[in-house]
Formats: C-alpha cells, sequence, structure tokens
C-alpha cells in the first residue's frame, strides 16, 4: 500500500489557483463572466470594494461548502442546490450589509441580489468545487475573486477620480459644490472652471473602461487575442 | 394608463436593462455573433420576464413582504419574510424555466427548436432575477404594472441584443486592431450604444 | 450502511434536510440583525428631519441630535382635516401610507415635529409626493409665526440626474428660506415656475429641463401644506 503524498499547502499547483484568474485566466476580461455588476457599481471605490469582498465571501466560502459536499449531492438536484448555496451566502452578505453598512447596502440594492446570477459563482461552483478537495476550492474561489475584484476596483478609480473628482470619497480637487447661502465657495481647481466629467460616471464609460483594459491586457499577452 | 406608458417607455428606454444596469450581459455578448441566434435569445427573454415578474409579484405581496401573509391569519400580520425574496425569487425562475421547457418541447415543437436551447441559460441570466428584483425594489403597487414592467424590459433588451448582432455581423469586414477583436470592439459598441440611448432620458 | 446518493428517497431525504438547515440559519441570521437594521432606518428619518431645520448630522450623530432639538412630547398626528388625532408623530410612515392603495387620501396621517432652535418653536412639515420617475419626499421647517419658511430640503430616488435630480441641491431648496406657507392664517400656495419669476414672493423657480419633477414638488407642498394651515388656524384661535 503507498502512501499518498499530502500535497503542501501552497505547492505550486495552489498558487496557480489564485495567480491565474489575477490575468491569464480572469473572470472578466478573459472568461467573460461576472460582467454586470463590473460595470453597474464601479462609480466609487467604495462600492467596489465592497461588492468584491462580498463576491470573494460568496464564491470563496460556497466552493468550499460545495466541495465538502460534493460526494453527497444527488446529481439530479445538483445545479438546484448550487443555487441555493449562493442565494443563502448572497442573503447572508445583504443581511449583513443591511445591517452594517447601510449606506452602501442602499447604494448596491439589487446588484446584491444579483451575485446569485454572477456567472462566476456557478461557473465555479460546478466546474471546480463539485470536482476537487476543499482547500484548493477555497483557494480557487479567492483567486476568481480577486481576478474580478481587482478590474473593479481599476473601473472605479478611474470612474471615481475623473468623474467626481473624488477618491473613496474624499475630495481631491477641491470643493465643487458651491453653496453661497451657507458661504461654501467653490475652491481648487474648481474654482478655475474645470467640471468633473458627468458623462464619465454614467455607466457607459465603465465599457469603455474594461474595454481599455482588454485591448492593454491582450496587446501584452498576444496568446489572449481572439481571432 | 399613463403610468403604463410610463414604465413601459422607462423599461424599453431609458432604464434600458443593458444599457442602464448591465444586466444580462454574459449571454448578450456570447450569443450576439449573429441576428438569429439573438432573436431567438432575445425573444425567450421576453417571454420568461413577461411569466416570471407577474408570478413573483404574486409572491412578494401576497408571502414575502412585511405583513403580506395577514390574508392566512390576522397573527400573521406582523411577519415580514422578505429576507428569503432571493432563494424564493430564484427557486420561481427555475422552476418556470424549467416547466416551460417541457412545456414548449411537448406543445410546439418547432418553437422549441428556436427557442429551447436558450431556456437554460436564461434561468441564470442576470436580467430575469434583476427583473424581480427591481420589481420589489420599486414595489409596483398592481400586477399590471409588473406586467408592463417586465415585457417592456425584455422588449429592451431584445432591442439591444438584435442591434448588437446587426452591427458584429457587419464588424467582421472591418479592420479592428488585433487586442479589441471579439470581447474588446463588442464592449466599445455596447457604450456607444448606450450613450445613445441615453438621450431618451431627457425626452419627457 | 450503503447508499445510493441517486435514489429517489436519498434525495428527497436530502433535499429535505437541505431546507430545513438553510431556512434555519437564514431565519437565525434575519432575526439577529432586524433590530439593528430597523435602528438604521430610523437613524435615516431623524437625519431628514434635522436637515431641514438645518442642522447636519452624522449616523453616530443623529440621535443625539434629534434629542437636543427635537420636542418629542409636543410632536403630534394630524388627520387630513388638520385636527389632533391621537399618535406620536415619529411612529408614522407617510411615504407607506401614501403608496397603500387600500388606504385612502382622506384616512392618510400627518405628523408634525416640533424643535426647539435657540430658544425659538420651529415646526417640521414632512412630507412625499411622485416626481416623474418614482417618489420625492421633504421635510419643510416653519418659523414660530407658523407662516414664514425656515428652511426645506428634497430628495428622491431615481429622478433624472443633472435635471429633476437636482431638486436636493442647495440652489433649488435654498429658495424657499424666503417663502412662507400662508399670509394672514390663510393657505397660500407656493407656485414652482419656469419663467423665471422666482425671486417674486409666493414663487420659486423650478429646474429648467425637470418640469414634471418641480410639478411634483409643488403638487406635494400643496396637497400637504393646506393640512398644516388648517391646524395652524386653530391654534391661533
Amino acid at each position: 500500500m503507498s502512501e499518498k503524498e499530502k500535497e503542501p499547502l501552497f505547492s505550486k499547483k495552489n498558487k496557480k489557483l489564485i495567480t491565474d484568474p489575477l490575468s491569464e485566466n480572469n473572470p472578466v476580461t478573459v472568461q467573460v463572466l461576472g460582467i454586470c455588476s463590473a460595470l453597474a457599481i464601479t462609480v466609487s471605490i467604495e462600492q467596489a470594494v465592497v461588492m468584491a469582498s462580498s463576491v470573494l465571501f460568496v464564491v470563496a466560502t460556497g466552493n468550499v461548502v460545495i466541495s465538502l459536499m460534493r460526494n453527497l449531492i444527488p446529481d439530479r438536484i445538483r445545479i438546484i442546490v448550487q443555487l441555493v448555496a449562493a442565494a443563502s451566502l448572497v442573503i447572508i452578505v445583504n443581511e449583513v450589509l443591511k445591517a452594517f453598512l447601510p449606506d452602501m447596502a442602499e447604494k448596491l440594492s439589487v446588484f446584491v441580489g444579483l451575485i446569485i446570477t454572477n456567472c462566476i459563482l456557478m461557473g465555479r461552483y460546478e466546474a471546480f468545487a463539485m470536482a476537487n478537495k476543499p482547500w484548493p476550492s477555497f483557494l480557487d474561489g479567492i483567486g476568481n475573486s480577486l481576478g474580478y475584484g481587482w478590474i473593479l476596483v481599476v473601473v472605479a478609480f478611474f470612474r471615481e477620480i475623473f468623474g467626481a473628482g473624488k477618491l473613496a470619497g474624499f475630495q481631491l480637487f477641491g470643493n465643487s459644490i458651491a453653496d453661497k447661502a451657507n458661504g461654501i465657495e467653490l475652491t481648487g481647481l474648481y474654482k478655475y472652471g474645470y467640471l468633473n466629467n458627468n458623462f464619465i460616471i454614467l455607466a457607459p464609460f465603465a465599457l469603455f473602461c474594461v474595454a481599455i483594459i482588454i485591448w492593454i491586457q491582450r496587446s501584452v499577452n498576444k496568446n489572449l487575442i481572439e481571432n | 394608463m399613463v403610468d403604463y406608458i410610463n414604465i413601459a417607455l422607462k423599461g424599453i428606454f431609458s432604464e434600458n436593462m443593458i444599457f442602464a444596469y448591465f444586466l444580462g450581459m454574459c449571454s448578450y455578448l456570447a450569443v450576439s455573433k449573429t441576428v438569429k441566434t439573438a432573436t431567438g435569445l432575445g425573444a425567450a427573454v421576453i417571454f420568461v420576464l413577461g411569466v416570471t415578474v407577474p408570478v413573483n409579484w404574486l409572491l412578494e405581496n401576497y408571502v414575502l413582504k412585511e405583513g403580506a401573509l395577514a390574508w392566512l391569519s390576522d397573527d400573521f400580520a406582523q411577519v415580514d419574510l422578505s429576507f428569503l425574496s432571493f432563494i424564493m425569487f430564484i427557486a420561481v425562475v427555475a422552476a418556470i424555466v424549467q416547466l416551460v421547457e417541457m412545456l414548449v418541447e411537448k406543445s410546439a415543437p418547432a418553437l422549441y427548436g428556436a427557442l429551447g436551447i436558450f431556456l437554460p441559460l436564461i434561468a441564470v441570466n442576470c436580467s430575469i432575477l434583476g427583473g424581480a428584483l427591481f420589481m420589489q425594489e420599486r414595489q409596483y403597487s398592481t400586477i399590471g404594472e409588473a406586467t408592463v414592467f417586465a415585457v417592456s424590459s425584455g422588449i429592451g433588451w431584445f432591442i439591444a441584443i438584435v442591434a448588437l448582432a446587426a452591427i458584429r455581423e457587419r464588424i467582421k469586414y472591418s479592420h479592428v486592431p488585433a487586442p479589441l477583436k471579439g470581447l474588446g470592439i463588442t464592449f466599445i459598441i455596447t457604450g456607444l450604444m448606450g450613450i445613445a440611448f441615453m438621450s431618451f432620458s431627457g425626452i419627457l | 450502511m450503503k447508499y445510493d446518493k441517486n435514489s429517489n428517497s436519498y434525495t428527497i431525504i436530502f433535499s429535505v434536510i437541505l431546507v430545513v438547515v438553510v431556512g434555519a440559519a437564514l431565519a437565525a441570521v434575519a432575526v439577529g440583525l432586524k433590530p439593528i437594521q430597523d435602528a438604521n432606518g430610523v437613524i435615516k428619518k431623524k437625519m431628514d428631519i434635522l436637515s431641514a431645520l438645518g442642522i447636519e448630522s452624522t449616523r453616530k450623530t443623529a440621535n443625539d441630535l434629534y434629542d437636543q432639538y427635537i420636542l418629542e412630547e409636543e410632536s403630534i398626528v394630524l388627520n387630513t382635516k388638520g385636527e389632533k388625532i391621537e399618535g406620536k408623530a415619529f411612529d408614522i410612515d407617510i411615504q407607506k401610507e401614501f403608496r397603500d392603495k387600500k388606504i385612502s387620501p382622506e384616512q392618510r396621517r400627518f405628523p408634525l415635529y416640533v424643535a426647539n432652535i435657540e430658544g425659538e418653536k420651529i415646526f417640521v412639515l414632512p412630507m412625499v409626493g411622485k416626481g416623474l420617475w418614482g417618489p420625492i419626499w421633504g421635510n419643510v421647517a416653519v418659523k414660530s409665526d407658523m407662516s414664514s419658511i425656515y428652511g426645506a430640503k428634497f430628495d428622491h430616488k431615481g429622478e433624472t440626474p443633472g435635471l429633476g435630480a437636482e431638486i436636493n441641491k442647495p440652489f433649488f431648496y435654498e429658495q424657499f428660506k424666503q417663502e412662507s406657507i400662508s399670509e394672514n392664517g390663510a393657505y397660500k400656495k407656493i407656485k414652482i415656475v419656469k419663467d423665471g419669476s422666482g425671486s417674486q414672493p409666493g414663487r420659486v423657480d423650478g429646474i429648467t429641463g425637470g418640469t414634471i419633477t418641480s410639478k411634483g414638488v409643488e403638487e406635494m407642498l400643496d396637497r400637504t401644506i393646506q393640512v398644516y394651515v388648517n391646524y395652524f388656524a386653530t391654534l391661533k384661535q
């Protein structure tokens, strides 16, 4: 009887689970998953971070739970069980947000619920967690969430700075809203006529931003170019 | 009546599921390569939205929201089951799609041939669940309003995907920079169409 | 014990256990967190009332500032005729009553808050209405003469950005500081106009391009303020 060698926690194979989705196999720009929320809530870095963290919790925890149960789930109801797992975790995230970050919960509104249908989730549960052990599944969940998350943060970074003149809520270029009645004046760059580019805050720019990221990514890594 | 027209115009134009909220992007990008498949998927979306949102409306108003269970017994007037919304909505959507698939396969094989393959794809399409969630958030007061919202959102989605497919069919013959081919240029086109659709918001 | 995970009985038992476990877990989370969520809603309401009085608050300071300035015992509830009825102002959810089709307009209730700002009694009139795309709401603060407006704040859910959405900007709501809700005790309607005559008394400039939202504000003010003017008239007798 031969001893099966226990794989070290952070073996090369396991490390790849985290690094691959960051660029080579990025969920958003390569696998084309999780686009919906990647675009809609990237108006501010704060929202992007909260959303990415929520997805991380649901994907990583879900991956582990599904992986632990993978030999117990009847084939016929496989997809339903995955959906139930996803929905339950999202409900927990939603309730926690409503309790501790109510303003964020209001801004994210329906998009928290839409994490359930975020293709990344079902994709990872079905493609990975159902066939792998809990620890690699956990790493896979983390990797994919980080890959998704950094795209969100980059897009939000540009949209918040150029669209609202803020970075994580802090006014960067001065005070942009005047309230003459209360003696609040325009300051900083705004005094010289600089205006926030409102268009960037609106939806379509997120698409352009991701397109630019894709352009850069594929120029650097020629393997990803579609023919 | 004006309310209905309001809701319909919003759903199709200024609050278009794709251009304003980016719901259903994954399948939108994947299936918009030809007009034929786009039409099939678009029609399926209109249909599924039109059926699931009203059913979910009934669920929301008679089971889930605070006080909704009052019709069962006065004791339940304080019960608030809204935290179960996500699970119940998605369960309803999955169940209805399954039912519809079976029905269509039995009764209209030709239709099944055209729409059938898209149906399972739609169950996890963000736009369907999104429709239910928006309906819940905006609290439409009658099932009529909810249905108008659902169908018009579906029509908006349909227009978006067919238009994109039409453009993509033509773009095959243009000179697109290699790194942008496929996904990249599709994003840009969608963005430009989104800007165009924004012009509708100032009309009213 | 050998079992076939794909057999019918296994599937059913598995599903039942899953439903029970999931249901219990979610219920526990929801019930456990509800008090905190409700507290958040209460704080938001207090922040809105305080802002009409020109008092800026954060989620942390709202409760204390509210207790400091608002006189709870004097905050009452009125019916559509402007008569005082039973109830505490803060308990009324006017947004809910406005949307509920089962409650007729005559049954709606009107909370009236009373604040003490540096010795002067200021009244706060909360109100809700319909904008172009969704609900709009606001709070109007009235001075102790029960006629001149001390301040006003409006907000909305989904009005058009840059157009109707501007009702929550200072340049719009600051105009109301020069207005009054009544003249010699009789209700005077505030008109929201498009022709630039907003500087005249009784008129306020609307938002260019946001006509329907502006009209919504006008209607909301008109419908709601009358009730309070009727009540104030009874006080003066």
